[in-house]
Parts: structure tokens; sequence; C-alpha cells
């Protein structure tokens, strides 16, 4: 049970992306995922890495196009909601003793939502596996949605959100959201709002859920003790009841980033001001695209190492830490930048960052910079492999991305090609400080905002 | 990430807790950043991690978990000290000389030594608690011989450059406003915890106060270095697919020509009996959802075994999750509260800190919280608990072994933390059969003993965390900071 609090979300968010990019590269070695495809006699399919070591199954499953983006405006936090409910009460099991028994049986079953999908995420010991998958099936199929769980996991989210708004990173996350996506789908919280989440039913919740769950949009990653055949049946068994075809949906439009060439500032008198950087990025189908992995771990990817840690952090001791990485939405492909700094420095921290941009157009790397980085990014991969279910998780963001099976091998070996004029071609086209959007919150000095944020977007 | 308000409870105390930026990750107070104290099996055979141990001849103890999932291995290196040991005036030196490390030692210049991980495809951090500093490096089991050289080689040859001694104290001071400052959530739990130990080391935060940070010196790290840092102040722990006699073989090798050092006795100052109970009241405008939370002084491991086993399932049955006592009673039933929950932190070298906290459902006031929670409390003294709920938690508890061997650093984790604050190997390695012998009257007995208010040799302070008062709310906003200063 991780709990993250709301001071922290940003970060993690920040850590945990950063991680993807350099997760998605590729397998040094060989046999370190055994990926199968495993389908089912109805036809369902799922990605499967066998671990016989320990007694323990998880299994990661994602609905694409499922997720907070299907939220309609006016009851954002709809899918947020969703994956609070899903496990307070199914079949003839209350909230309460639905929970006990994952409970008494040890077995981790949770929902969440992103923008893009809607997840589910289950481990058990092998023992009560069969119990396990009953409860997951349950909570796809026959959610109950009583007014008890509803009325306080709605209060629960409230709180959240009463709570957040004494975050600096949390509010900086809100407007760069507001800024960037203007007009879109992905301005909208995720969370919720404080007035949206008073709107939402369970007649929402069930309209959400039969709009949205298919076995066309179902993606599965499963690791463990669990063997091909066992796989096959349980497929069916736990999925076959799915409808076959999702519901039409209406198509979401490709958002290139908005206020570009902005400062927006939301004053709070705290001693540091958090900086939050977008610019247009890359699609991850782009022929360049890993190209573009390699160049940003040489800029900012890797924390210790990157120039950016190493000119403002290292040299100048201005921040505790900086980072820049490639986001990728289904709809958005941008580069940002996240850090933060005391107020008197926000002024040289901005030109900092715009000057390691121009370093990385001027000039190639150099030979060692392009070796580590390369190095790096092959190397860790197996080293974010290390549970069952962080490799379920893989599996199934891979699926929920569109990418092949051989996907880490055809990465490791285009990392393995980028050539230094590569990276130096690439910097040319991508980077541009010009096109930066910037959110600022705290009480920056000598910095003039082109955009004062007065009050908080999608919170109230 | 995890989005469910279910587990939402206890966000701030993690706040504090589990601190885990990617730049020198740092564990604040008594490590609790992992889940649980001491890892947990039953059904397997024997032991939770079938660890293999030995001690070098300088006195490190070396010990190893077999794990040939997948070919990486985690390497640690945990000194038996922190923050709790450091002379008054110069909190967060321990902290401070953890970045430090990183900044030149031994054949490598400032900032290589990560960068020198990179290179292997590897990664390396490091984190500071009360009572223990730890390094780690994980990377492809072929490179274990690498690290190794690299950490040994900082364990005594530590030499920063003035310059990079003056920039790093920079940025502890923007971790310190990134971490806390920045945010009351995290001001708060920072001032219970200084009321809560008084006269004892605990009572400061890790990361120090900032005016002493601000002044912190090379000579300053430097005489803690030259103090606590040596082989025999040491515990290797490597967990991954290697063989343990090879291990053995290479730390032999490249620690045990490290010669031992004068050790300090780990002597800390002790909290006294007080008289009056204790209310930290800390209004802040940034402030929107109040909070409600208790700290109790309460036996670690190390000092009485038997309490701290009885504590921590009683963890389990009232503050874990939505199933649990205080979620049901006071979220479910009476809704005064959005979110309730406990958290023990059994590995401590001196107290641990137990805590409550509550987050008052809207038109719910402190008092009526405070009153539910003691009659909570009560309930479980005079009622004690039923034979179902106790066997259910220690089932679950067991189970929790068997994940404990899902992980590569877990275990490394675990070990590390539990040997640093005084367990022995086989508190660890034994814990399913230890909890399994915990019994209900002895779950009531320790409530009753350390969890009752009425009860004066209870020792706790409760704090409300409130927005702005509405009138003169200016002057309202400081909490009260504590001195530093306690005589040692």
């Amino acid at each position: 049970m991780m709990i993250v609090s709301p001071a922290l979300l940003m970060r993690f968010l920040i850590v945990s992306l950063a991680l993807i990019a350099i997760s998605t590269p590729a397998i040094a070695r060989e046999n370190v995922l055994d990926i199968q495809e495993v389908t089912s006699p109805k036809g369902i399919k799922a990605w499967l890495v066998e671990d016989h070591s320990i007694p323990v199954i998880s299994i990661e499953i994602s609905f694409t196009g499922a997720g907070a983006l299907t939220d309609p405006k006016s009851k954002q936090g709809l899918s947020r909601m969703l994956s609070n409910m899903l496990d307070e009460g199914a079949g003839d099991l209350s909230s309460q003793a639905f929970q006990k028994e994952l409970r008494d049986q040890s077995i981790s079953l949770s929902f969440s939502s992103s923008r893009d999908t809607f997840n589910g995420s289950l481990k058990t010991l092998k023992t009560n596996k069969d119990r396990a998958l009953e409860l997951l099936k349950l909570s796809l199929t026959k959610p109950r949605f009583d007014a008890e769980p509803l009325s306080r996991m709605r209060a629960a989210n409230e709180s959240r959100i009463r709570s957040s708004v004494s975050d600096p990173e949390w509010i900086a996350a809100r407007i760069m959201n507001d800024q960037a996506f203007s007009g879109h789908a992905y301005a909208m919280n995720t969370g919720g709002t404080l007035s949206t989440l008073k709107t939402i039913t369970s007649a929402d919740l069930k309209k959400s859920m039969q709009e949205n769950f298919s076995l066309e949009n179902l993606k599965i990653g499963v690791c463990g003790d669990i063997t091909e055949t066992e796989l096959q049946k349980l497929l069916d068994d736990v999925f076959g009841a799915l409808p076959a075809k999702r519901k039409t949906q209406t198509k979401t439009d490709d958002i290139t980033l908005q206020n570009q060439g902005s400062i927006a500032l939301y004053k709070k008198e705290i001693p540091q001001t958090i900086i939050e950087i977008m610019q247009p990025g890359l699609d991850k189908n782009h022929p360049d695209y890993h190209g573009a992995q390699v160049m940003n771990q040489i800029l900012g990817a890797s924390g210790f190492g990157s120039r950016l840690t190493d000119e403002i952090r290292e040299k100048r001791g201005l921040t505790y830490g900086i980072y820049s990485y490639l986001f990728n939405l289904e709809h958005s492909d941008t580069l940002a930048v996240s850090t933060s700094t005391g107020n008197e420095n926000v002024q040289e921290m901005l030109g900092l960052i715009r000057t390691e941009w121009d370093k990385m157009k001027q000039a190639p790397p150099s030979t060692q910079e392009l070796t580590d980085a390369k190095t790096y990014m092959i190397g860790a991969l197996p080293l974010s492999l290390t549970s069952t279910d962080k490799i379920a998780s893989l599996l199934a963001s891979l699926q929920s991305d569109g990418l092949p099976i051989d996907y880490l091998e055809n990465r490791n070996t285009a990392i393995r090609s980028a050539t230094p004029d590569d990276i130096l071609r690439i910097s040319k086209t991508l980077l541009n400080a010009d096109q930066f959007t910037t959110v600022l919150v705290g009480a920056p000095q000598n910095v003039t905002p082109t955009i004062t944020v007065e009050k908080l977007p999608n919170v109230e | 990430m995890d989005q469910s308000p279910k587990r939402f409870v206890g966000a701030i105390i993690l706040a504090l807790l589990c601190i885990m930026s990617a730049h020198g990750i740092y564990a604040a107070d008594k490590g609790s950043e992992t889940p649980k104290p001491v890892e947990k099996s039953a059904v397997i055979p024997q032991k939770v991690f079938n660890a293999k141990t030995t001690t070098l001849l300088n006195g490190m103890q070396v010990v190893v978990v077999e794990n040939n999932r997948t070919p990486v291995v985690t390497h640690m290196v945990w000194y038996k000290v922190g923050a709790a040991d450091e002379t008054p005036g110069v909190s967060g030196i321990a902290h401070f000389m953890e970045h430090l490390m990183f900044k030149g030692s031994a054949g490598l210049a400032p900032g290589d030594f990560s960068k020198k991980i990179r290179s292997l495809g590897g990664n390396d951090n490091a984190f500071t608690s009360h009572d223990y500093t730890a390094y780690f490096q994980s990377v492809g089991a072929e490179h274990l011989e690498t690290v190794m050289r690299m950490e040994a080689g900082r364990m005594r040859g530590m030499n920063p450059p003035p310059d990079q001694v003056l920039s790093e104290r920079k940025v502890i001071l923007e971790e310190r406003s990134q971490r806390t400052d920045n945010n009351p959530e995290a001001k708060f739990p920072e001032s219970l915890s200084a009321a809560l130990f008084v006269n004892h080391p605990y009572g400061k935060p890790v990361i120090g106060w900032e005016h002493e940070m601000a002044a912190l010196t090379w000579e300053d790290a430097k005489s803690f270095y030259d103090r606590w840092y040596g082989p025999n102040n040491a515990i290797l722990v490597v967990s991954g697919d290697v063989k343990s006699e090879d291990v053995f073989e290479l730390a032999q090798k490249i620690y045990g020509p490290l010669e031992s050092v004068p050790l300090p006795k780990r002597k800390r100052t002790v909290t006294p009996p007080l008289a009056g109970r204790q209310t930290v009241i800390y209004h802040d405008p940034a402030v929107r959802e109040p909070q409600f939370q208790r700290v109790y002084r309460v036996p670690s491991y190390r000092q009485n075994a038997a309490d701290s086993l009885a504590l921590q399932v009683f963890e389990d049955i009232a503050g874990n999750g939505p199933t649990s006592r205080l979620y049901k009673s006071l979220v479910i039933d009476k809704k005064l509260a959005t979110n309730a929950g406990l958290s023990y932190s059994v590995n401590a070298f001196d107290d641990a800190e137990l805590s409550l906290y509550l987050t008052p459902a809207p038109g719910k006031n402190m008092k009526q919280i405070e009153d539910a929670l003691d009659a909570e409390i009560m309930q479980m003294i005079d009622k004690g608990l039923t034979e179902a709920e106790l066997s259910e938690s220690l089932k679950r508890l067991q189970a929790e072994a068997i994940y404990a061997r899902d992980s590569l650093s877990g275990p490394a984790m675990t070990i590390g933390y539990s040997l640093a604050t005084g367990s022995m190997l086989d508190d660890v390695e034994f814990w399913p059969q230890n909890i399994a012998k915990v019994t209900a009257a002895q779950i009531q007995g320790v409530v009753s003993k350390y969890l009752d208010t009425k009860n004066p040799q209870s020792h706790y302070v409760n704090g409300y965390m409130l927005p702005a008062e509405k009138e003169n709310s200016a002057k309202a906003q400081t909490p009260p900071k504590p001195k530093t200063e306690n005589a040692p």
C-alpha cells in the first residue's frame, strides 16, 4: 500500500515519466524479458512473462482511449471516481465485504485512470489466484456503485483537492495543463473539481463503463507464476463477458502545445518558485523518436550526469532537482522541464535552461557523452524490471501504445545506431526555447509574466 | 502512483517519511520508507530471505540475498550513523555529508561517481535518516566489483574541493525549501516531532534546521566523517544475481584492507517525563483542509521486541486500509472524517513514533475528532479485539513475506535498516514466526500501556493543522519553532 501525498504527486509524476523515458529502450542481454503472446479459445490476447521463482502473479489491464479524456467537462473526475468505485462492492459483496475479501486473502486489486487509459492492477499469491480473478471479474462486470461508498469516495476526493491546494507543485500542474492544452480535453483535471465531483452519480459511472470497457480496447499484461495454458483459460473466464466492440466514441483531436512563448505566474508566498516548462515534442512513431530520447538523456533525463543537472545543480547549487523528459500522450507530444529554485534565482535559472538548449543545438555531443547515454539507456532497463507487477505493467503499456512485441529489441538497435550528427540534427529541429510554455508558482523576483493567474483552473 | 482515496490515508505522514525524489533520495525519520519493518513469510520454508552473512576482520558486516531472476544486482552500504548522532548546533550535517560523498573521492572528480555508474548502465543514490545513512547502486551483475571498488574508495577517501562544498550547501537549502518549507503539510509533522522528542535528537528534522544548515562547513562534515565512517561502522548488503561465497570473497578483497576506526559510542540524550499535555496548533493561510494528528512515543523493536510486535499487529488491525477499525468507525460509520489511519515506525534505534492521523469531514471540529478517536482507543482497551480480527491480521502479515521477495532492492532495504537500527538478521528472517505468536491480550496490553491518554505514562502530542485564523492571522501563521540546543 503505497501512499503518495499530494505534495509529492507532481514529483512522482515527473520521476515516473523520466523512468518511462529511460525504460522504454531496450534489453542489453538476451532473455531478460521473454514475452509470449497468448491467445485464449475465445480470441482474447495477452502478453505473458512467466516467472516461477516466487508464487506470485501480477496482472495489469488497460482499456485504451478510456481514461479521463472521455470525461464530460461538467463531470471532470468521472473516470477517477469510476476507478475508485470498482473495488467498492460488486455482485453480492458490499463495499466492506469486498474490501475484506481482498484484505483477508492478501489480494491487491486497484484501478486507476490516466488521461488516455483506464487501468486495473491485480497482484495475488498463486494459492489465492482463483478468488482474486473472481473478484477482478466481478468488479469489471457487476460493480454495485452503492450510495454509501459513492458519497465516501466523493468526500475523499474533495478532501484530496482541498488538501492539494496547499501544494505548489500540484498547483503548477493544474496551471500547466490549462495553459498547454487549452481548449482540449487534456486541460481538464483528471481528479475532478470540487463542483464536478458533486454531480457524478452511479448512473454516470455505469454509463462510462458501458461506453468504454470492451474487448476491442482491452490490453492485458501478465507476469509471474502462471503457465500459458492456465492464462488462456482465465482470459476467457475473467474477460469473456465484456462486450466485443466499444460503443462509438467521439473522436478526440490531436492538440499542439498552446500558449507557446508565454510565462504564466501564480503568485504564492513561499521561499521557492516551482518551474514547469513545455515545448513541442515528437511522436513515438517518428523516425527520430529514439534519437530524441538519446538527446534528452544527455540534456536532462537522468538527473546526475545530465547537462542540466551539471550546470544548474552541481556547478551552481541553484536547485535540488532538474529534469527534462519527452512527455507523450495519445494526442499530444511535448518535451518538458521540471525544476524549482529560490525566488531570487528564477531569472538566472530560466536563462541557464535556454543556454543549455542553445549549446545542444550548436555542437554535437562528445563521443563520451553519447556512449554513456546509450549504455545507460540500454543497461537500465533490466533494473526497472525486477518485480512481477513492474513487468506486467510494462507489457500492458507497450500494447496500449500500439507497439510491437519485439519493440524493446528494435529500440535497442535504434539507440545503438544514433551518431553525434544525428543528435545535433535532432536538437536543431526539435529544441526551440522560443516555443516554451512556462508556468511559475511562487514569488519570483525580476521576472515579468505574460499571464497572471489569479484563480486556479479546474479546481473549484 | 495511487489515485485511490482509500489509500490516501496517511498522506501527511508519508510526505515526511517516504521522501524519494530522484536526487539524493532521502528517507527522513526513523526509517519507515518502505512498507513494513521486518518482512514476513509463512508458507515459504523458514526464513524470509534466506540471507547469508559474514563479518570481515575489520568489523564490516556483509549480507547477501541471492535472487537470480534477472542478471542485476543491488549493492548497498549502510553506515550506522544518522542525524540523531549529530552534535547539537550542526543539524543536517549527516545529510550534508551524504551529499558530499558524491562530490569527489579517491580517483573520482566531483560528480563523477554517479556519471560512472550511469555509464555502466546503472543507477545510484543515497539516503539519510535519524539512525543511518545508506548508499546504493543497481547495476548489471557483472559490474559488482567495479561499484564495490568505488564505494570502498569513498569510505575513507572523501575529498571534495571547497567550492563544491559551498555550492552543495545551497543545494541542501533548496532541498529543504522543496521538501518542507513550500508546504504546510510538510511543516506540520516537523513541528509535531519537535514537540514529542524533547531533549532527544529525533526532535530535529533529518534535513536540519534552516539556520543551522546555512552555517554548515567542510570542517563540520569532515569531523563527522572521520568520526563515523569506517568499515567497522558499516554493513554491506548485496541482493541479486550473485553467489554469496563470491560476494564474501570480493568483499574481503576490496573492503577487507580498509582499517577499522575508533568509534564513539552511540550515545543519545533521553526524553524526560514532562508535566502537562502538549498540543501543537498550527494555522497557515495556505491550509484549506484541516488535519488532526496525534504522535505517540512508543518502544521500537530494538527497545522491546515483544511490545513492538504487538504494536505492529495493532497497526494493521486499527489503521491499515479501508477495513481497519479506525477507518470503519470514524469514516464509514460515524462520518466524522474523510480519512483515518495509523503508522508505526518500528525501526528506530531509540523510541519509535506512532502516529494517528485524521482528516475531519467538512463541518466537524477537532474536538469531535479527538473524542471519537479516544473512544476507539478506550474500546480497544476495555473490550480488546476478537480472535477473528487477530487471526485474519496474522494471516495477512504472513502473506506479505512472499510479496517481499518479489523485488530486487526491497530485501536489501529491509535488511539494511533493520540491522542499522539494532535488529539481528534472525529478527528479519524469523519475523513471520515471531509475529504469529502475538496474542490478543498482548495487543490490549500495549494499547493500554502506551496509547491511553488517561495513563500518565503515555507520552503524546496532539496536532491541529488549520487554515489562517480569521483575525490577527498574520501573527498566527508561524508554527512554534522548537529550540534545538538541547544539552546533550
